[in-house]
């Protein structure tokens, strides 16, 4: 008798009430965080009136609501009305969590509210330290929902009523930080809501180790989705704002024009092959800014930082490999390894605008005495090396070492055993880290302020495919476009930026959008050719 | 007898006193050693070989010959020294750090552990097939042609086709010859070029056998070549290494004393701390051991 009442039933059927009371609410509160986070990215405005109500005060009634219908979960699974298996106490996480949102709420109530100047402290403590109690003290059901009910009960009181509303606001150092009622209600909204969620998965779960389990993956699955959610925001915010003036003037149409002709000599006559031709005209990202354009364009830019980048992958990635394939295949583990890998990882994380003034005052002077692309190829190269190293160290060391061995039993020397298994099987992760690193240095700023930059607008790209030389004295190879400073997309979009009176935040933004999708565009190939490199090695 | 024949006797001035899982001291143990006589030329000979990992003696004293053209056996409880030994025979050994290696193994007559080796010439006439099948992430083909491509036997890079040395016809032979020699080709002859971790387990071993015989070894070390394989694979196997014997001379480590008593002509019992304790024929040794504790650990009775 006694052991079957402690043991929990093996098969449960059916939802209990308490489950679908759970969901409901859970799925309530969380609608109300989006709806916060949507307000607060101004997606709709909290003064519009939505059935004779200010959405500000509707988010009070939901907030309330649910405030209600947790307490009375939380009470009808105490009162033994609904099945649950609650714990003996909510937990210390819950009651470190509830009690800091009443030292929140005891403080500003103290000081904004009741006056108590200085002594708010007192007021803090003394709400913290209850909701501390009312969370850890009681058996888990009342725990959870007591403190979180009463919560979201006391905002959406305090909302609906108006106390906070859009017009409010709230300056607790005046002049410098204010927090306006048109922000403050959807923050609440989200904390709120969140706050309520969390408790709700706990009852769905019945209060017990199922509650925490099912509370546990809402907060992962809700950073997960919030983390996504930052992403399109970000790329949206930008698309939406960049794609007007990257497409402005984009005209293309389809001509029936000559292909080719050739002469055949049997019937003495011109055979003449005409067909479809598309013409296209894409003026900001094929024009350079000049006088006459229709419209200014950031062509120059674009060639600059694919110059830059492409620079700086051919210099960093043989040497990169070449040390990573020293490091791990012959120099063993050693003191010298250890200390390599210790100050590449220290180079990995160097600031870049101290790349920046290393080139600066180290290339500069030697590479032609002015900015100029090289300069900046290297020092972006000198950035990307130690991520090659790192990565192409790891990628090697995780090649079974049964290949080697294969190979060496076959009579087969160390580098060519290195050339054709080693490296190939290496490949994949060897791009991978080259794709990462060039995330990182074509949206670099700095170093390419202090050792490449010239005018952020110029007319016309860099000529360098065309500007090879040969000479018969040292170098050998030369080439003056190299030796030009150039703009490069971060560079414009940080002239454009600090512009001041003739900003055009149009021009920003497009500007932005290009570089976002010349990354983008790196990243296509990288990926595709660690597909390639994977594809080999594998059935 | 012929004079290459040669004789194992005990080494009865061996100062350890390490007892067994047995009970037995090392003494006794090696007083039962036995001779063992055979007919024709010896492809290894190693004498008092000793190897260390650090300051782990792993092999004590070894001394044994192998005669060519035959199958020898290596058994014992695991952790004796089977793999050390076999290492030993293609100095796979100097790839680990660790490994220290003393005494003479001779490879028809010629020390291999002396200055001025050449280990790549060595490994050539060594090969070696590992436990876990190895295949390189390539073609089947490129996994034949490897060894061959590596040594400059076989040219058909472009730069070889531009200079019309181009050996592509040979290598298809090369291919076909070794597939058939490990009794694989049957089964892929169809599909060379793809990708030889897509075949299973047991084709891959074979596969890894196909790949030592490109290479033209006069000897080939298998360590437990068949032990991650089934039934089937395993029997295939075992086939392919009496029909090896014919044209090379095969040394095997198995767990497997059928498997040891099925192919091999001789078998060599190791037992646990690297000590060598019984060799001769294999039929005697699996029917008539002469120690008690090689019947014990054949029988199954410890090891
Ligand atoms: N690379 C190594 N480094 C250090 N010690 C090693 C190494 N390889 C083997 N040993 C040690 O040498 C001894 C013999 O090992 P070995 O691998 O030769 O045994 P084995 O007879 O092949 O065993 P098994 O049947 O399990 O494969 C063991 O005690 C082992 O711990
Ligand atoms: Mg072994």
């Amino acid at each position: 008798m006694n052991t079957d009442a402690s043991r929990n039933d093996l098969v449960k059927r059916g939802n209990s009430t308490l489950g679908v009371a759970a969901v409901l609410l859970a799925a309530g509160a969380l609608l109300g965080a989006l709806l916060g986070a949507l307000a607060l990215f101004e997606a709709f405005a909290v003064t519009d009136a939505v059935a004779g109500l200010s959405i500000a005060r509707w988010f009070g009634v939901l907030l309330a609501g649910l405030g209600v219908a947790l307490l009375g979960v939380g009470a009808t699974s105490r009162a033994g009305l609904v099945r649950s298996e609650p714990d003996r106490t909510a937990g210390p996480v819950a009651g470190v969590a509830f009690s800091l949102v009443g030292l929140v709420i005891g403080g500003l109530l103290a000081s904004q509210t009741l006056g108590f100047g200085t002594l708010w402290p007192i007021g803090a403590l003394i709400v913290g330290a209850v909701a501390l109690l009312l969370t850890v003290y009681p058996r888990g059901d009342l725990g959870a929902t007591l403190p979180s009910g009463l919560l979201s009960l006391f905002t959406g009181i305090v909302v609906a009523t108006g106390v906070i509303a859009p017009g409010w606001s709230w300056s607790p150092i005046p002049g410098s930080f204010t927090l306006p009622g048109d922000i403050a209600v959807p923050l609440l909204a989200i904390v709120v809501g969140f706050l309520v969620a969390w408790m709700a998965a706990r009852a769905y779960g019945g209060f017990g180790t199922q509650g925490k389990q099912a509370s546990a993956y809402l907060l992962v699955s809700a950073s997960a989705a919030g983390m996504l959610a930052l992403l399109v925001v970000l790329v949206s915010y930008i698309v939406v704002r960049g794609w007007a003036p990257m497409t402005e003037g984009v005209k293309w149409g389809l001509f029936w024009a000559n292909w080719t002709y050739f002469y055949v000599p049997p019937i003495h006559r011109y055979v003449v092959i005409d067909g479809p031709v598309l013409w296209f005209h894409w003026p900001f990202v094929m024009n350079g800014h000049a006088l006459l354009n229709d419209v200014n364009g950031i062509m120059p830019a674009i060639v600059g930082t694919v110059w830059l980048v492409l620079g700086a992958i051919v210099f960093a990635v043989p040497l990169g490999v070449g040390a990573a394939v020293f490091l791990t295949e012959y120099a063993g583990q050693s003191r010298f390894t250890q200390l390599v890998e210790v100050s590449t990882n220290g180079l990995w994380s160097t600031p870049s605008i101290v790349y920046g003034l290393f080139g600066w005052a180290f290339l500069v002077p030697r590479l032609g005495n002015g900015f100029s692309i090289l300069s900046g190829q290297l020092v972006l190269g000198f950035m990307l090396l130690p991520l090659v190293i790192i990565t192409s160290r790891e990628a090697l060391t995780s090649v079974p070492n049964a290949y080697r061995d294969a190979s060496a039993a076959l009579g087969v020397g160390k580098w060519e055993t290195i050339k054709s298994v080693v490296l190939p099987a290496a490949m994949p992760g060897v791009t991978t880290g080259i794709i990462l690193g060039i995330g990182r240095i074509a949206g670099e700023t700095a170093p390419i302020l202090l050792v490449a930059a010239g005018s952020p607008f110029p007319s016309d790209a860099p000529n360098v495919l065309t500007s090879f030389q040969l000479s018969a004295t040292p170098p050998f190879v030369t080439n003056d476009a190299l030796l030009q400073a150039t703009s490069a997309l971060p560079y414009q979009l940080y002239a454009v930026i600090t512009a001041g009176v003739n900003k055009n935040a149009g021009l920003a933004w497009g500007t932005a959008l290009v570089l976002l999708l010349v990354v983008l565009s790196f990243y296509a190939i990288g990926i595709a050719s660690r597909i390639y490199f994977r594809k080999r090695l594998e059935a | 007898m012929s004079d290459s024949s040669t004789t194992e006797t005990a080494e009865d001035e061996q100062p350890t006193t390490t007892t067994t899982t047995a009970g037995e001291t090392v003494e006794e143990v090696q007083d039962e050693w036995i001779e063992y006589d055979f007919d024709g030329p010896a492809k290894f000979s190693a004498t008092d070989l000793n190897v260390w990992y650090g300051d782990d003696h792993a092999l004590h004293d070894i001394t044994i010959d192998i005669p060519e053209n035959s199958v020898t056996a290596l058994i014992g409880p695991s952790g004796c020294g089977k793999s050390t030994f076999l290492r030993c025979l293609n100095r796979m050994n100097d790839r680990i750090k660790a490994a220290r290696v003393e005494g003479s193994v001779e490879l028809d007559g010629e020390e291999i552990y002396q200055e001025g080796v050449d280990l790549v010439e060595l490994r050539k006439r060594v090969g070696q097939v590992f436990q876990s099948p190895n295949p390189f992430p390539k073609s089947i083909r490129d996994n034949i042609a490897y060894g061959p491509r590596k040594h400059g036997d076989i040219n058909t890079g472009l730069l070889a086709r531009l200079l019309g040395g181009d050996d592509r016809e040979r290598e298809e032979e090369l291919v076909e010859r070794c597939l058939r020699g490990a009794a694989l080709w049957e089964e892929v002859s169809d599909r060379l070029d793809d990708n030889a971790l897509g075949l299973s387990g047991g084709q891959q071993q074979r596969l890894c056998i196909a790949r030592a015989l490109a290479v033209d070894p006069e000897v080939i070390l298998m360590d437990e070549p068949a032990s991650a394989l089934d039934p089937i694979a395993t029997s295939k196997i075992e086939d392919l290494v009496e029909d090896l014997a014919e044209e090379y001379t095969v040394v095997i480590v198995t767990h497997n004393m059928q498997q040891a008593a099925r192919i091999s002509d001789q078998t060599a019992v190791f037992l646990t701390g690297g000590h060598l304790v019984e060799y001769g024929d294999t039929d005697q040794i699996f029917e008539n051991p002469q120690s008690q504790r090689v019947e014990d650990y054949i029988t199954g009775k410890f090891g």
